[in-house]
């Protein structure tokens, strides 16, 4: 580094985004520029000056390694989650990855999924012990090497088993796979969000909506769903000097502009729910506002990402929704968080959850929501 | 850094959270645009930082604001306000001084959409006032700087010009009542806002002589006099339907162009062609934009990447273009233009490019509604700046254009500043040609030490190239070291501006390094 020198007050700046990717695909007008990749420049150069991560990022990476999750909550209780009557098929090609936030913290989610497989009669596996952090959380701070380690040991786990398909609950585990695995090792399986997944299944019959949910209902884009799910495309080309002082990329340069994020699957679904409406916000799709829990930012800076879903609850409110649904754990607590924090009438879903009232499976959880929102 | 004592007594007029005097934010803010090569001219490393400020202080009402500048008078410790923050020389000259970071005050105060004028504090946004007064169908003018600017910035302390100025004038003749917290912490309301009774934001001037003249001049003092913390201005109206639809991503967004909008490119071949047809269109008082650019300017403005740069080369072999657009808010309003336009061409034996031999994306329409033009200066070397930027009639706006020519191909030919042929220029009528512009935007790259050094050459030539042939003064005369060249031979007028300077802040508290010190 040059003019500044690492210190604590510039990590506390630098670690202060939740790395949600606007700035990234709002500005793709000049060269080569990648805003999101300079601040992930940035935690790598600071961890290996002795800065970086923030020290609760560091106390949630010594979690996983120890273990296996950031929760530090015990690996044996990984699959504590799953209900007695869910049936799980050791030699199904399609695996559960359930994530730690799903496993220990948002149950409901893990439940939801299964539950929905089941009822579609999609034979699939879960990996048990085997499973272990997907290394987003630590990625994210730029802890390189102790990703690449978790990165190593899942592939390693997963190429062992004949599986085809992963599917994810969890926004953050299926970017991390999607897109960053990729870059660090190639793999012949496909990933799939659940959001993605359902509405497959939905298509093509083997889910079935009997309920009615006629409520108003407002979709927030997990960034890690949206436009920081897009892939980097390969690019084998050169900088080429065109003429003195300017350079070009020959042949072009694929830019990741968020518009291949997954945005209308999660719609399809809520769209196909019976007499559910949905009401969209101001700011979706790539060009979402983040629910502020991203980049290591809801454990390191708490105040910071309940104000910033404060701000996102308030924007859904504007909506005229009783509910707020979205697709990810993390945006899961801190959008409750901030509609608590908030005295907000609001309440949230994860968009499993209704699919699965919407199918029959919930009754009582539907009376319950359908009351909330007389 | 402050001493504890001074951080603290600055803490407590606008809380702890709202002063920082830390190294790496203090470092950032003293990062401007353009400060490599003014590092460079004056014999320093070629760097694009200023002087380190002491802190950065974040007031939110004018009179916090009062209270941060008596404090500095108090501590002798200099100030430098900002608004937006894009523009340059909003970085201190000197180590002895505190920005004040006006993003805070971020309200539009007023929309009087039947006076036609708005009032706002410093950080509110061209782009966010635009939004609102269209619900008026009015818009305002904003400089060519881009929609992301402060309207207050552009008004009170900086230059002006835009691509809609046809339409829109020019920011400082567009001010109207202003707040004013004078360097000594007085605050001064100019005009109509001013008066005891019935006080209002709808006129600059009184009450007793008027002192817009004074507020900013030609070029603005750039926090030399003082700290604006709300100024009214005029508003325009909308000139088509408000209707504005933007999808895809950037940078290629897709625009529905409203109805009644008509642009016309044509190529005057030749320069004194240009100035005649500079004049026939804009006596007419028809157009929203009329600019000169050089067929390479053509290009860059109708591109969003440099590789669609490089597709226009149609358009970018005219040899002296001249670019407008005319829109209207009626059907018959539009017939109207389209006829005088019509009758133009004929008499001008023109030919309007657009629709037979180019269509250029519908973002273009977008951005020239929006003022958002300029931008694309950084497309092809990663960095611009302009020499010129004199205000006057359109001939001497040609003929400065002719006769820089030869001086910028020379650096072109020396490889340190990007190849727009010597042509690049844009040259822009304001209120339907009352007058013109020109200024010379000149391609180079901040990373690159050669072109920083050969821009900062190309830059010192151009200004003793413009008093040579009696060109007039440049955008940037900033600082004693400039206005002791220009003034001389402009009737002494930086005499003058020292007086101002002396009367008005005493003990040299407002950062005078980019306007005029009192010596
Ligand atoms: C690509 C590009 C194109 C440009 N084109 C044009 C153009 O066509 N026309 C034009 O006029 N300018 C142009 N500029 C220059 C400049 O950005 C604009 O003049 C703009 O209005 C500055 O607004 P800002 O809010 O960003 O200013 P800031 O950066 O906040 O400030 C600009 C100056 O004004 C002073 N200042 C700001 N606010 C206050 C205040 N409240 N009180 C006292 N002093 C204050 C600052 O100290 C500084 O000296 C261009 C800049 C860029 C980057």
């Amino acid at each position: 580094m040059g003019r500044i020198k690492p210190s604590e007050e510039l990590r506390d700046l630098v670690y202060k985004c939740t790395e949600c990717g606007n700035c990234a695909i709002a500005c793709k007008f000049l060269g080569n520029l990648e805003p999101l990749e300079i601040i992930m420049r940035l935690r790598e150069k600071l961890v290996k000056a002795g800065f970086g991560p923030m020290p609760k990022q560091e106390e949630y990476i010594q979690s996983v390694k120890d273990f296996n999750n950031p929760y530090k909550e015990p690996h044996e209780n990984r699959t504590d989650w799953l209900p007695k009557d869910i049936k799980i098929d050791s030699n199904a090609k399609v695996l559960y990855y359930i994530g730690c936030t799903s496993s220990y913290r948002r149950k409901e989610m893990a439940i939801a999924a299964a539950r929905i497989m089941n009822e579609a009669r999609i034979p699939f596996n879960i990996l048990y012990d085997e499973e272990f952090c997907c290394g987003s959380p630590i990625l994210r701070t730029g802890e390189l090497d102790t990703f690449k380690q978790v990165l190593n040991r899942n592939l390693d786990v997963i190429e062992s088993k004949e599986i085809e398909t992963i599917v994810f609950s969890c926004a953050g585990c299926y970017d991390t796979f999607k897109v960053d695995y990729p870059l660090y090792r190639n793999y012949n399986f496909e990933v799939l969000h659940t959001v993605e997944f359902f509405d497959k299944l939905l298509e093509n019959g083997k889910i079935k909506l009997t309920e009615k949910i006629p409520i108003k209902v407002t979709y927030h884009d997990p960034c890690h769903l949206g436009r920081n799910a897009e892939r980097y495309e390969e690019w084998d080309g050169e900088e080429v000097h065109i003429m003195p002082l300017i350079t070009m990329n020959i042949p072009p340069k694929p830019k990741r502009t968020g518009k291949r994020g997954i945005y209308d699957p999660p719609r399809n679904i809520l769209k196909k729910i019976p007499g559910l409406k949905l009401v969209e916000m101001e700011r979706i799709r790539e060009y979402a506002y983040c629910c502020g829990a991203g980049g290591g930012v809801k454990s390191a800076f708490p105040e910071m990402a309940l104000d910033t879903a404060k701000l996102r609850i308030e924007e859904a409110e504007d909506t005229g929704a009783e509910v707020i649904v979205s697709a990810c754990p993390f945006c899961s607590t801190n959008l409750q968080d901030g509609i608590n924090s908030r005295g907000s009438n609001l309440k949230y879903y994860d968009i499993s959850e209704l699919l699965l009232m919407a199918m029959g499976l919930e009754p009582e959880k539907l009376k319950h929501i359908l009351s909330e929102v007389d | 850094m402050l001493q504890k004592q001074v951080l603290e007594n600055f803490q407590k007029i606008v809380g702890p959270e709202n002063v920082d005097d830390s190294e790496v934010m203090t470092n950032a803010y003293s990062y401007n645009w353009c400060m490599e090569f003014v590092n460079s001219s004056e014999g320093k490393e070629p760097i694009p930082f200023s002087s380190i400020p002491k802190a950065v202080i974040l007031p939110s009402t004018v009179e916090e604001v009062q209270q941060i500048v008596r404090l500095c008078n108090q501590y002798k410790i200099q100030f430098k306000a900002q608004s937006t923050g894009l523009g340059p020389w909003n970085q201190p000259s000197s180590e002895n001084c505190v920005i004040l970071d006006l993003r805070r005050m971020n309200k539009i105060v007023k929309i009087d959409h039947r006076s036609l004028y708005a009032v706002v504090e410093p950080y509110v946004s061209g782009a966010q006032l635009q939004a609102e007064t269209m619900k008026f169908g009015l818009t305002v003018h904003m400089p060519g700087a881009g929609p992301q600017v402060s309207p207050l910035a552009s008004a009170t302390s900086m230059n002006g010009p835009g691509f809609t100025s046809p339409h829109t004038g020019h920011s400082a003749r567009n001010v109207l009542g202003v707040e004013w917290v004078l360097p000594d912490g007085e605050i001064l309301k100019l005009g109509s806002v001013g008066m005891k009774n019935d006080s209002d934001w709808y006129i600059g001037d009184g009450p007793g002589p008027s002192l817009r003249g004074i507020m900013r001049g030609w070029a603005g003092a750039k926090s030399g006099i003082g700290v604006f913390t709300k100024v009214a201005f005029k508003l325009f109206p909308y000139p088509c339907s408000t209707k504005f639809k933007l999808s895809g991503n950037s940078p290629d967004y897709e625009f529905e162009i409203p109805d009644y909008m008509k642009l016309y490119v044509m190529d005057c071949k030749s320069y004194s062609h240009l100035e005649k047809v500079f004049l026939a269109i804009e006596e007419e008082e028809i157009s929203f934009i009329c600019s000169h650019l050089s067929g390479y300017g053509l290009g860059a403005i109708f591109s969003n990447s440099i590789g669609s740069l490089m597709d226009k080369i149609p358009i970018a072999g005219m040899l002296v273009p001249l670019v407008v657009l005319i829109a209207a808010r009626t059907k018959r309003e539009f017939e109207y233009k389209q006829k005088v336009m019509s009758k133009i061409l004929i008499d001008f034996n023109l030919e309007n490019v657009i629709g037979s031999k180019y269509t250029p994306n519908s973002l273009f329409y977008a951005e020239a509604l929006r003022s958002n033009l300029g931008l694309h200066g950084f497309i092809a070397t990663g960095g611009f700046q302009s020499s010129k930027g004199q205000c006057d009639t359109v001939k001497v706006c040609v003929k400065t254009t002719k006769e820089s020519i030869p001086l910028k191909k020379k650096y072109i030919k020396k490889g340190v500043i990007g190849n727009d042929f010597g042509e690049g220029v844009w040259i822009t009528s304001y209120e339907s040609g009352h007058y013109f512009h020109i200024e010379s935007p000149t391609m180079f790259d901040q990373t690159d030490e050669k072109s920083v050094k050969g821009m900062a050459e190309n830059m010192e030539e151009n200004y003793q190239f413009d008093l040579l042939k009696h060109l007039g003064a440049p955008f940037f005369v900033e600082g004693d070291k400039m206005h002791d060249l220009f003034g001389p031979e402009m009737m002494n007028y930086h005499i003058w501006l020292r007086k101002i300077k002396k009367a008005f802040d005493p003990n040299g508290i407002a950062d005078s390094g980019f306007y005029i010190s009192a010596k």
